[in-house]
C-alpha cells in the first residue's frame, strides 16, 4: 500500500516537473531508489560528501519542514492571491452593513495592535501587513471607509520608517526598517488625507442625523446611515470617528514634527494632544464594542477591543518576505497594551517638541540625557536624533562650529572666524555630530558606541593640541583670537571627553553591567572620572570668566577647597558632591572587602585584574586619564578601613555641598530632584557607614547590601542582622 | 572554530576504497550535479548535490525554492533563493539529478 502511494506520488511529480527545465540535452533523471539502496550500504554516522565539504558550514543550512527554520513552509494558503480568491479578506467584509462596519472597527483595533508590536522592533511584513487588505492597495478602493483607513495607514508606515532608517537608531531592532517587497503608500500625502476628511465628514453628518432623529427635533436630511440598526448608529458613528481622528493627528502629528529645524512642533504638539484625547474615545468604545459582540465570539482575542477575532490578517502569508532572517514568531500586543505603547509614545515625542531649540550644545546634551531617563522607544528617539542634528546643524538651525565654541566660551566673533576650517576643527565638529546621534540610541548601543569614542576624541585633543603648538610655539600671545580659540576649544574637548567617559560608565549600571563585588573599582573610576571632568570644567568656566589662571593643574584638594583661590561655580560644586560621593562609595566598600566583612567570590573565570580591564579597557586605552592603571586602584584602596573612613567624612561632605547647592538651581526642578537623590544617598550612607563602624569587629550576622533604589547609580549601603 | 569542526569530520574521502559498495560509488559520482528535490507539501528544490547521510537526510548547496502560489494544479510557480538547505528524509517525496540520456541508465541502474 504504502509502495502504492509513492508511485501514485511519483505521477504527480513527472506531471509537474517540466516546469523546472533540466540542462540542456540532459534529462531529469529519477535517484530515490538508488540514494535509497546507497543509504543502506553506509554505516551509522557515515557521509556522502565532496572534497569541499565542512560540517561546521553544513550545520547552518536551513532545515526545510522546521517551523523555525523555514519561512517557505506552506500555511493555510500558497499565496495571497489564492487567500483573496477563497475569501479571506472580503470587500465589503458583509453585505450586511452592521456586520461590515464591526468587522471594521475589529481590523481597525488590530492593526494598532500591529502597529504597536512593529515599533517595537519586529518585522513590518508580520505585523502591520499580515492585513490583507494592505497588500493590495486597489482592492479596497471600492469601500471608501476601508480605503481611506488602510491609505493612512500605509503612509504613516512609510513616514515613520523614513525617520527611523535616515536616522540610524535602529540597529538593535533591525527588523524595524525592513519593507521590501510591501506596498508603502505610493500616493501624495494630500491624497491620503483628504480621503480620509471626507470620510470623516460624512461619518460626522451621520451621526448628526441620527442624533436628529432620535431626540424627534426634525426629519433628518436625507442621510443614508452608516449601518442598518437605528439603536446603534450613534455607538458606531463614535467609535469609527475617533478611530479615524486619531489616524488623521497621527499622520499630521509626523509630518509636522519632520518640517526642517523644527518648524513644525508647535502643530505637533497640537496634534498630540488631539491624539491623545481621540486614544481616550477609542478606549471608552470598548463597553459599547464588546456588548454588541456576536454571542458566539466568546475566543477573548485581546487584540480587539470587541473581543472578536478581525477578518483579513495572516501573517504567515509573509513570512518569506522577512528573508534572510528566519521565521519568528511574534506576539502581537494586546489591545490595551497598544493603547498604552501609544500614549508614551505620544507623551515622548511631546516632551521632544516642547524642547525650546536652545543654541546651546550642553543644553542639547543634557535635554537627551534626560530624555533617555524615561526609556523612549525607538520612534521617539529617532525623532530626537533627527531634530538634533539637521544638515550638520543643531536643530538645523545652529552651525556645528559656533555651537562649539559657544560651548568652550568664546566670544561671538569667533563663531566665524577661518579657523574653523581646520581639518581638525572639521574633524572635531563631526565627532559632536556623532555624539549627538549616538545618546539618542538604546542603552546597549549607546554604551558601546560612546566607549569607542573616546579614543577618537583622545586623538582629536592631541592633534588640536599639536596644531596649537606647532603655530603658537611657546609664546603666549593672549591677544590673538586664534590663540584664544584653541585654548579654550582644547579644554572643551577635555571636559567632553571626560563627560563622555561619565556616561560611558554610568550607563553600565543601566545596563547591570555591574556586580556589586566590581562597585569597588566602578566607583573609584567614577570618582577619578569625575575628579578630571570637575577641573576641566572648572578651567573652562574660569576662562571664559577671565578670571581663571592659564594652565592651572588644579587638583582634588584645591577643588575641595572651594572658594580659598576663587569662586567655584555651582556646576562644579554639583560634580564635587558627586565626587564625594562616588570617593566614599569607593572607600566604603574597599574598607568591607579589606576588614573581610565582604568576601568577594573566588571565580575560576576572572581575577579581580583580569575583571578591571575587562570593565575599564576603553578608557585605559583612551587614557582617560593618563597613568591609571590596576595598580593605582589597588595602592589607592589597599589601605581603606573603618577607623580613618569615618573621619573623612566623604558622605557629610556630599550631603553638605547637595544641601548648600539646592538654592543655586531655583528655577531647575530636576536638578532640584537629583541633588535631593544625592543628599539622601550619601545620608543613608553615612548612617550605614556609622552602623557598621560602631560593630567593631565583623559579626558573621550582620548582612551588609547594596541597592541603586534611591539613585540610578549610586548605591546605598543597606545593614540588616540577620 | 572551522578547523575544528573539520577535524571532528571522521576521514571519508579515504572510504572510496576496495570496502566501498558499487552503489555507494555511483552515489558519490552525483555529487556537486543539479539535484531536484521534492517535498511533502508541493514545493521543490533545485541545488548542487552536497551530502547525504545514512538516514537519507540530504544538503543542498546554492538552492532555489520553487513552490505553487495555488493549491490547484497547474498553478504558476515562485522562486527564491534560499541558500544551503538540509532537507530531512521524512518529507522528502522525490529526487531527481539532472544527467544526459546516456548516463541516466548507467548511473541509476539498479541491479
Amino acid at each position: 500500500m504504502a509502495a502504492l502511494d509513492r508511485t501514485d506520488e511519483a505521477t504527480t511529480t513527472v506531471q509537474s516537473r517540466p516546469r523546472i527545465p533540466s540542462g540542456d540535452n540532459s534529462v531529469w533523471a529519477d535517484a530515490s531508489p538508488l540514494l535509497h539502496a546507497a543509504c543502506q550500504d553506509l554505516q551509522e554516522g557515515d557521509l556522502i560528501h565532496g572534497d569541499n565539504f565542512n560540517l561546521f558550514a553544513a550545520m547552518s543550512a536551513l532545515e526545510i519542514m522546521d517551523p523555525k527554520m523555514d519561512s517557505g513552509m506552506a500555511s493555510t494558503y500558497y499565496s495571497l492571491d489564492e487567500a483573496i480568491e477563497n475569501g479571506a479578506a472580503p470587500v465589503p467584509i458583509s453585505t450586511d452593513k452592521t456586520t461590515d462596519v464591526r468587522c471594521i472597527i475589529d481590523i481597525m483595533d488590530h492593526l494598532l495592535a500591529c502597529e504597536a508590536t512593529w515599533h517595537k522592533g519586529h518585522s513590518l511584513a508580520q505585523t502591520v501587513y499580515s492585513c490583507l487588505y494592505l497588500l493590495q492597495p486597489e482592492r479596497t478602493s471600492s469601500h471608501a471607509l476601508l480605503h481611506s483607513y488602510c491609505q493612512v495607514i500605509r503612509a504613516t508606515c512609510k513616514a515613520v520608517l523614513s525617520v527611523v532608517s535616515d536616522s540610524r537608531t535602529h540597529e538593535e531592532e533591525d527588523l524595524f526598517i525592513m519593507a521590501y517587497g510591501l506596498p508603502l503608500s505610493r500616493d501624495g500625502n494630500e491624497r491620503c488625507t483628504a480621503m480620509l476628511n471626507a470620510v470623516e465628514e460624512t461619518i460626522c453628518r451621520q451621526l448628526r442625523a441620527c442624533k436628529a432623529s432620535s431626540s424627534k427635533r426634525r426629519v433628518s436630511e436625507d442621510i443614508e446611515p452608516l449601518q442598518n440598526n437605528p439603536d446603534l448608529e450613534e455607538g458606531y458613528c463614535k467609535a469609527l470617528l475617533c478611530r479615524l481622528r486619531f489616524r488623521k493627528h497621527f499622520y499630521h502629528l509626523l509630518m509636522s514634527m519632520k518640517r526642517p529645524q523644527g518648524a513644525g512642533l508647535e502643530l505637533a504638539r497640537e496634534h498630540i494632544a488631539s491624539c491623545i484625547s481621540e486614544i481616550d474615545h477609542i478606549r471608552k468604545s470598548a463597553d459599547f464594542l464588546r456588548a454588541n459582540a456576536p454571542e458566539m465570539s466568546e475566543q477573548n482575542i485581546t487584540t480587539t477591543a470587541s473581543g472578536c477575532q478581525p477578518i483579513g490578517f495572516d501573517a504567515s502569508l509573509n513570512s518569506r518576505l522577512s528573508a534572510p532572517t528566519p521565521p519568528r514568531s511574534i506576539k502581537i500586543f494586546c489591545w490595551e497594551k497598544a493603547l498604552e505603547y501609544f500614549v508614551k509614545l505620544l507623551h515622548d515625542l511631546d516632551i521632544i517638541c516642547s524642547y525650546s531649540l536652545n543654541p546651546s550644545l550642553e543644553a542639547a546634551l543634557l535635554f537627551v540625557v534626560k530624555f533617555q531617563k524615561s526609556q523612549p522607544d525607538l520612534v521617539s528617539r529617532a525623532h530626537l536624533q533627527l531634530l538634533l542634528v539637521q544638515n550638520g546643524k543643531l536643530f538645523g538651525r545652529y552651525p556645528m562650529f559656533s555651537m562649539i565654541s559657544r560651548a568652550a566660551g568664546l566670544p561671538e566673533v569667533a563663531e566665524n572666524h577661518d579657523i574653523q576650517k581646520n581639518e581638525f576643527m572639521v574633524q572635531l565638529e563631526q565627532m559632536v555630530i556623532n555624539l549627538l546621534k549616538i545618546i539618542c540610541t538604546n542603552a546597549a548601543w549607546q554604551r558601546r558606541k560612546l566607549g569607542k569614542m573616546l579614543q577618537d576624541w583622545r586623538v582629536t585633543f592631541v592633534q588640536l593640541e599639536l596644531a596649537f603648538k606647532k603655530e603658537f610655539g611657546n609664546t603666549s600671545n593672549n591677544e590673538n583670537i586664534s590663540f584664544k580659540i584653541y585654548q579654550h576649544i582644547l579644554v572643551w574637548v577635555e571636559e567632553q571627553t571626560y563627560w563622555i567617559a561619565f556616561r560611558f560608565l554610568i550607563v553600565g549600571f543601566e545596563l547591570e553591567l555591574y556586580s556589586v563585588h566590581d562597585y569597588c573599582m566602578v566607583y573609584w573610576y567614577i570618582y577619578i572620572v569625575l575628579i578630571n571632568l570637575a577641573e576641566k570644567k572648572h578651567l573652562r568656566m574660569a576662562m571664559s570668566s577671565g578670571a581663571g589662571k592659564k594652565k592651572s593643574k588644579k587638583k582634588r584638594d584645591s577643588l575641595k577647597d572651594a572658594g580659598v583661590n576663587y569662586q567655584i561655580s555651582a556646576p562644579v560644586k554639583f560634580l564635587q558632591s558627586q565626587i564625594y560621593l562616588a570617593e566614599g562609595l569607593a572607600m566604603m566598600l574597599a574598607a568591607l572587602r579589606n576588614e573581610g566583612r565582604i568576601v568577594p567570590p573566588q571565580s575560576p573565570f576572572s581575577t579581580e585584574h583580569e575583571i578591571f580591564i575587562q570593565q575599564f579597557e576603553l578608557l585605559l586605552k583612551a587614557c582617560l586619564p593618563d597613568g591609571i592603571s590596576y595598580l593605582t586602584y589597588k595602592e589607592s584602596t589597599a589601605n581603606a578601613n573603618f577607623s580613618t573612613l569615618v573621619m573623612c567624612d566623604y558622605f557629610k561632605e556630599a550631603q553638605k555641598i547637595a544641601k548648600e547647592l539646592k538654592s543655586s538651581f531655583p528655577n531647575d526642578p530636576d536638578m532640584i530632584a537629583e541633588l535631593k537623590r544625592i543628599e539622601q544617598v550619601a545620608e543613608r550612607n553615612n548612617i550605614a557607614l556609622n552602623v557598621i563602624c560602631r560593630l567593631g569587629t565583623p559579626d558573621p550576622s550582620v548582612k551588609i547590601s547594596f541597592t541603586l533604589c534611591h539613585h540610578p547609580f549610586f548605591a546605598t549601603a543597606i545593614v540588616k542582622r540577620s | 572554530m572551522e578547523q575544528e569542526a573539520e577535524q571532528l569530520v571522521p576521514v571519508q574521502q579515504g572510504s572510496s576504497d576496495c570496502s566501498e559498495s558499487d552503489r555507494v560509488s555511483r552515489v558519490r559520482k552525483l555529487l556537486f550535479r543539479r539535484m531536484l528535490v521534492g517535498i511533502k507539501d508541493g514545493r521543490f528544490f533545485l541545488g548542487s548535490f552536497y551530502c547525504i547521510d545514512k538516514q537519507g537526510n540530504i544538503i543542498l548547496q546554492d538552492t532555489v525554492e520553487y513552490r505553487s502560489t495555488r493549491r490547484s494544479s497547474p498553478s504558476p510557480m515562485e522562486q527564491r533563493c534560499i541558500g544551503l538547505i538540509l532537507i530531512p528524509s521524512p518529507c522528502r517525496t522525490s529526487c531527481h539529478v539532472d544527467c544526459s540520456i546516456d548516463e541516466q541508465l548507467s548511473l541509476l541502474g539498479l541491479k
